[in-house]
């Protein structure tokens, strides 16, 4: 890292615009103190010194941030600045590649500590993947596995069903609910005046909200108020649905046409006309392909969900892997990866038939 | 008829479309609106039966004054303005007898026409204007099907049954090859002269207004700057409307 060779111009006495040079100078700080940090705990702490327990204070970011602070004032006109590279505050030549600038190699060094502190924190380890004890395990586990036990594919079956089931009625309700907030959620129909926006507004926060939480976690809450079942699975599933499929219909609605619309409103036609006449025929068939789409995610879904007692053939799996009987979860891994398959192909094939 | 007086529109962006318009539309006249893109033609149009609220300005049709209105008045005010587009505006994946049936919307209840129950008279009228439009046999195919002429033959099949008194034509030659352009105009001229509907109406080809006008007015930055016969539009009137390197293209 010299500082000395092929320096872009020096920095000109004006800093230029007072909000990049302050928001460089953060991203420079942050990165330092990022630096520091992860050089004294993972680096010097664990990998030279071997502290087994490594004691954490708050007063550690602090002072790294202290420090960080100080280093990016210090070379905040050298061309080691990342944060000016990222703010555009250097003057440099357009048609010049800037991969072989200081400042890109202070930011390869970082990616290279991260990389570094991440095989740590991952506890990457060679010798554990390739140990003796460890691999008489795996070998116990595969061939348990290829010799699945045929005696309980009835069961299997069964709970199969169930999961398809429960990831149909809970596609099946989200439909109509989706399909009413999409216009709710969609901003060219919401525009018109404040209180249509402020719906809008509230409509894509409660989506986004509820989309943002994993339907695995719906299912924990679920279980716990209507019981182990593929009941709380499927409300769970219902739930993630709604929001997904609300805010794929709402963007349908969004890049529509505005031409039907306008011709339907000039002919005199009331509001709910000018939807049913302007807009759903536009958007009927997107509809269809993503709802189908959805049921096959949705049974995917349903798979993991059952793990967390969603019920189906996911908590089937989850009781016989909790038993350790390796050959009956041969048996519904085959079983779960079959269902996968064959919905990936039935509704890709509904999809490109109604296309 | 229809009183245009001092029409402002300024866009929510500041762009001031209308700079204060006036102008009168007789009974059974085909009045053509000329002038640059942008000049304000549709936006004019588009204010005349409220699919934009102007910012100032009275708009007095039939003796109803059209800015007031606001619900069911308007729907009703707004069904007596039949309107066609440049780019047709069609329902796509309907058929020619559905599209042409939305004219009816707004005498039609919510529900029945959602379940497609339209009136029989209102069907037999319409497979009447699918026939006088020319499209008669074509009113089961879908409309997106059809060429672009035909498109703008069943969007005037839908403007007229709506019983209009008066047509908006909003550049409806704009997007037709020349023969085709002339047999759309050919059918506007039916209209007005066989079933007196005023047709106020934005053109870009000077032949054609030339042709079918009974009256023209120009617009150039939002203000009205000539008034008055096709055929008085010389050559220096041209170029106040067009600009001053402008030159006439035809279309035959």
């Amino acid at each position: 890292m010299s500082t000395e060779n092929t320096l872009p111009a020096k920095p000109a006495p004006s800093l230029g615009n007072p909000k990049k040079v302050i928001s460089a100078l953060a991203i420079d700080t942050f990165l330092w103190c990022y630096a520091v940090l992860v050089t004294q705990k993972v680096i010097w702490e664990k990998l030279i010194m071997n502290v087994r327990y490594p004691e954490f204070t708050w007063n550690q970011p602090l002072t790294a941030l202290g420090i960080g602070f100080a280093i990016s004032l210090l070379l905040f006109f050298t061309p080691l600045s990342l944060g000016r590279a990222f703010r555009g505050l250097y003057q440099l030549d357009e048609n010049e590649s800037s991969l072989g600038k200081p400042f890109a190699i202070w930011g390869y060094i970082i990616i290279l500590m991260t990389f570094i502190a991440g095989l740590h924190m991952s506890q990457v380890s060679m010798r554990e993947f390739l140990s003796d004890s460890g691999l008489t395990g795996a070998r116990r586990i595969f061939t348990a596995l290829f010799n699945p036990n045929w005696n309980i594919l009835e069961d299997a079956l069964f709970a199969a069903v169930e999961t398809i089931y429960m990831a149909f009625i809970a596609t099946a309700f989200a439909i109509p609910v989706a399909f009413l907030m999409g216009f709710f959620a969609a901003r060219n129909l919401m525009n018109a005046n404040r209180l249509l926006f402020a719906i809008y507004s509230l409509t894509r926060f409660v989506l986004n909200m509820s989309r943002s939480i994993e339907p695995l976690v719906w299912a924990i809450i679920f279980s716990v108020w209507v019981g182990i079942g593929p009941f709380s699975g499927m409300l769970a599933l219902m739930l993630h649905s709604v929001a997904s499929l609300a805010k794929l219909y709402s963007e349908q609605i969004e890049s529509i046409g505005e031409g039907p619309i306008e011709a339907m409103t000039a002919t005199g036609a009331h509001p709910i006309q000018v939807i049913w006449y302007g807009v759903v025929p536009q958007i009927v068939l997107p509809y269809l392909s993503y709802t189908i789409y959805r049921w096959d995610i949705n049974v995917r879904m349903a798979t993991v969900i059952g793990l967390v007692g969603g019920g189906g053939i996911g908590t089937m799996l989850m009781q016989y892997q909790g038993l350790a009987k390796w050959n009956e979860v041969g048996l519904l891994v085959i079983v779960i990866a079959s269902i996968v398959w064959f919905m990936d192909w039935a509704s890709s094939k509904i999809r490109e038939a109604i296309k | 008829m229809i009183q245009v007086q001092n029409l402002v529109k300024t866009y929510p962006n500041g762009t001031q479309a209308l700079k204060g318009v006036s102008f009168d539309v007789k009974k059974g006249e085909f009045l053509v609106v000329i002038g640059l893109s942008g000049s304000g033609k549709s936006t004019l149009l588009r204010c005349m039966n409220r699919l934009h609220d102007p910012s100032s300005g009275t708009i007095n049709f039939e003796g109803e004054e059209m800015t007031a209105l606001k619900g069911k008045p308007l729907r009703l005010a707004r069904s007596r303005i039949g309107m066609i587009f440049q780019h047709f505006n069609l329902v796509p994946r309907k058929t020619v007898m559905t599209n042409v049936l939305t004219g009816t919307l707004a005498r039609t209840g919510i529900f029945a026409s959602i379940f497609g129950r339209y009136s029989a008279e209102d069907k037999k009228k319409a497979a009447e204007y699918i026939k006088i439009v020319g499209l008669s046999g074509k009113e089961n195919i879908r409309a997106d099907n059809l060429s672009g002429g035909q498109q703008q033959r069943v969007a005037i099949a839908r403007a007229l049954m709506q019983n209009p008194k008066v047509l908006l034509a909003d550049e409806p030659v704009a997007s037709l090859d020349p023969a085709t352009s002339h047999s759309v105009m050919q059918y506007l001229k039916k209209v007005n002269e066989e079933l007196g509907v005023t047709v106020i109406c934005n053109l870009h080809f000077l032949s054609l207004v030339r042709q079918y006008a009974s009256r023209v007015i120009a617009l150039k930055g939002g203000k009205m700057i000539y008034e008055g016969q096709p055929l008085d539009i010389d050559e220096q009137w041209f170029q106040t409307i067009y600009g001053e390197d402008a030159v006439e293209v035809t279309i035959n």
